[in-house]
């Protein structure tokens, strides 16, 4: 996606010549000259056609977005983003899905996938898969691989007053989030001999590569770590970082070097201030992800955007459904939160987002109001009602 | 009522705390929510030809007595008194700056003397982009019809079909009209049908059409209507020949739920739908682009006739607003004016002439007025 924003420039061109029959369409935003949201970028632009474009759901204004509740503490979360949203006036119409985690049927699951291809965009906490037997494919990749989300984004930055290992921590993860050790090819060739491929394309590389050195050229960041383990995964992860290398060098602006898996986790703990945007392959990056989740303050607190080409889902960034603490008011609905506040910055609904950003700011830095798993005392609905306390104090009425 | 004009932000606010206390299950101790700053809307106002400007006016009362917090940008459009009329790009600027607008309807001559062939009405509906056209037909308590338990909607295109203003006599004597139908349109407008049924909880989505005569035009969009449903499983589609359909309208209309129209069809089934459940006074609409919405009474009459004489119905514009507030994130006002609407016909103590009654507009609004009652306290 972010991939795109470089042609930005000679966008009003290319829609000009769309030909007469959509003239109307694209006159409008010739006309204005307002920068265009990521969402925008990404349905007028796609770098791959789709078979047949779906018509955007936006109608007088207002987004229609899938929402995916998942199990344990989702749908609770999920209620709080809808209270939030109300009263902060988020244009913004949910299509709620239910996946039952219990039966082993796809066809909720398919639903969900088609309802995100209608609208574009979904808001999902984590889906789960109770089923074990090999038949059944984890929904949460199925649901990835089936819109080719290729990247995960995960911004991790420290809150300041909420109690963490780390304080200043300021680190962009990108992962890949489709192949790799995930593309669930296993098989018991000779009986009591297991093997599971780890399959790394250059297509794909290429694209993750790419879409981190935009990411960080749009966001002003200096420098590009590729994790890796090719010293010993020569061919695989060697590719991964001779691509990634190549792309660099269109970059010269922007710092590159890499780090090996191992060494990067010890730094990552010691010294995680030496890191600014990091890329690497699918099962790496869940694994960073959740030490710097844990530097900066565990589970609760980040969220992750998952960028196809004609797709985006928001969740939180950690991947645990927190079934032990479902229905108790003590989940930390920060995560969920933000990944709706990323979701409205995706949109293009930037003065929403602010309005709720401040206010979720105000209520962890200023109010230091935290959940048990921060080390407060605040139920997760002490939270939501302050955060909806200082939406409602804010000057502007945006809807 | 008093008690409403004193303080009615902080009654709907304490209305609001406590439907947040309820839905999330809150512990006692609840968080004082402080008075909000009114920061108001803005809603662009086209008061519109005929009985509009006393419509409207109606609804600036019951917004004024209600204390909604929105302010009007009035402009006089109109096609039959260009003289007075706004010009077309500072109205459509104004929309799309507040990206909702109050509408009433426009009178359109019948015969062109300046040679244009696309109305007014056409070129803010083009240059604004509204393509779809929503009019909710649903039988209202308390106002006696023919049919009971009507509710359906009618979701028409239009901005183009038979609408495209494209006439010519080529032969003296031979007049072409083109209907033009567009695949990107269809996909959008039949897009928007489903999505309009998935959001409201809707169950069928019927395409209306003529395509056993029109095979290629009403064929295109039948085939966008029909590629479209593939991605809505859980909702049942259905096709109805145009003809066929306003019998059906008439006889039994209980067995619609969401229709899809190319426009003309859309024109001809929204008043059919509008006589069914009471006239043109009562029916509300809306016409959507990407952006912005223009809220407009559903059939569209000017009621020319009854100009200054105190009679019109402004059910359909009060509903019109009412909707309007419910989009612009002010529901809690939109449910208050809607309750008050439904509570006053089904009383049927105060009714105008359209409905059988004695009552003229002024005291109908009164009536409104009166039944205002913020909810749940």
């Amino acid at each position: 996606m972010a991939a795109r924003i470089i042609s930005n420039s000679c966008l009003h061109r290319k829609l000009h010549e769309l030909g007469s029959g959509l003239s109307k369409l694209s006159r409008r935003t010739a006309a204005t000259a307002l920068p265009m949201s990521d969402f925008e970028i990404q349905h007028k632009q796609p770098l791959v056609k789709k078979t047949k474009s779906i018509p955007v759901a936006l109608y007088g204004g207002r987004h229609a977005v899938t929402m995916l509740p998942g199990g344990g503490i989702g749908p609770e979360l999920m209620l709080y983003v809808r209270e939030i949203f109300k009263y902060a006036g988020a244009p913004v119409d949910f299509e709620v899905v239910d996946i039952d985690p219990k039966s082993d049927e796809s066809n909720d699951l398919e639903y969900a996938i088609t309802s995100i291809k209608r609208n574009g965009v979904a808001i999902k906490g984590n889906i789960e898969t109770r089923s074990e037997s090999t038949g059944v494919q984890s929904r949460n990749v199925a649901i990835r691989n089936e819109l080719d989300l290729f990247v995960n984004v995960l911004h991790c930055h420290s809150y300041p007053g909420v109690p963490a290992r780390q304080s200043d921590i300021d680190i962009i993860i990108i992962r890949q989030n489709t192949e790799g050790e995930y593309a669930m090819l296993e098989h018991e060739s000779v009986e009591g001999v297991v093997e599971s491929m780890k399959v790394v394309t250059k297509s794909n590389s290429e694209r993750v590569a790419r879409f981190a050195f935009e990411y960080a050229k749009k966001n002003n960041r200096k420098k590009v770590t590729t994790i890796h383990k090719a010293n010993i995964m020569k061919l695989s992860d060697g590719l991964f970082l001779e691509t990634s290398q190549n792309i660099a060098k269109e970059y010269p602006e922007i710092e590159h070097n890499e780090m090996i898996i191992d060494n990067c986790c010890m730094q990552l703990v010691s010294k995680p201030h030496q890191f600014d945007v990091m890329i690497m392959t699918n099962l790496y990056g869940t694994i960073v992800s959740n030490v710097v989740c844990g530097l900066v303050g565990g589970a609760g607190l980040l969220s992750g955007k998952n960028y196809g080409d004609h797709y985006a889902i928001f969740e939180p960034g950690t991947r645990n459904t927190g079934t032990s603490i479902a229905g108790k008011n003590i989940a930390n609905p920060i995560a969920m939160i933000s990944a709706s506040i990323d979701m409205l910055d995706h949109l293009g609904h930037k003065e929403h987002s602010k309005v709720i950003s401040d206010a979720v700011r105000k209520v962890m830095c200023e109010d230091k109001l935290h959940t048990s798993d921060l080390g407060g005392t605040a139920t997760s609905t002490d939270i939501v009602q302050k955060i909806i306390d200082y939406i409602l104090q804010t000057d502007t009425r945006t809807w | 009522m008093l008690l409403i004009r004193l303080n009615p932000l902080r009654i709907l606010n304490k209305a609001s705390a406590t439907i947040l206390t309820r839905n999330i299950h809150i512990t006692p101790a609840v968080a004082t929510l402080t008075p909000r700053q009114t920061n108001r809307v803005k809603c662009t106002l086209i008061p519109g030809d005929g009985v509009g400007p006393e419509l409207v006016y109606s609804v600036q009362e019951v917004f004024k007595a209600a204390g909604v917090p929105v302010d009007f940008e009035p402009y006089f459009f109109s096609e039959v008194n260009p003289t007075l009329s706004a010009p077309i790009d500072q109205v459509t600027s104004s929309i799309t700056k507040n990206k909702v607008c109050l509408k009433g309807i426009l009178a359109t001559p019948d015969y062109s003397h300046t040679g244009e062939l696309q109305t007014l009405n056409m070129k803010l509906r083009n240059e604004l982009d509204l393509y779809a056209n929503v009019v909710h037909v649903k039988s209202l308590p308390g106002v006696r019809s023919r049919h009971t338990g009507v509710d359906c909607v009618v979701i028409r295109e239009q901005t183009e079909g038979e609408y495209s203003a494209l006439e010519h006599e080529s032969v003296k004597g031979v007049v072409e009209c083109l209907k033009i139908i567009t695949a990107a349109k269809s996909d959008r407008i039949a897009k928007f049908a489903f999505d309009y049924a998935t959001k409201n909880k809707r169950k069928k989505v019927t395409v209306v059409h003529k395509a056993n005569i029109m095979k290629l035009a009403d064929g295109l969009f039948l085939k966008s209507c029909e590629e479209t449903s593939k991605l809505y499983p859980k909702i049942e589609f259905e096709k109805v020949i145009v003809d066929n359909c306003t019998m059906q309208m008439v006889y039994k209309p209980q067995q619609f739920d969401v229709m899809v129209t190319p426009n003309l069809y859309g024109n001809i089934i929204d008043n059919l739908g509008a006589g069914l459940v009471g006239g043109a006074g009562v029916v509300a609409g809306a016409s959507y682009s990407a952006d912005c919405v223009v809220f407009e009474p559903g059939a569209r009459h000017t009621f020319a006739e009854a100009v200054g004489k105190n009679v019109a119905n402004p059910t359909a514009m009060i509903l019109c607003s009412a909707n309007l507030l419910i989009h612009a994130n002010l529901a809690s006002y939109g449910e208050m004016i809607k309750n008050s609407v439904s509570k006053v016909l089904l009383d049927g103590k105060v009714r105008t002439k359209d409905l059988g009654g004695q009552s003229n507009t002024q005291e109908f609004t009164y009536a409104i007025i009166h039944n205002l009652k913020p909810l749940s306290i």
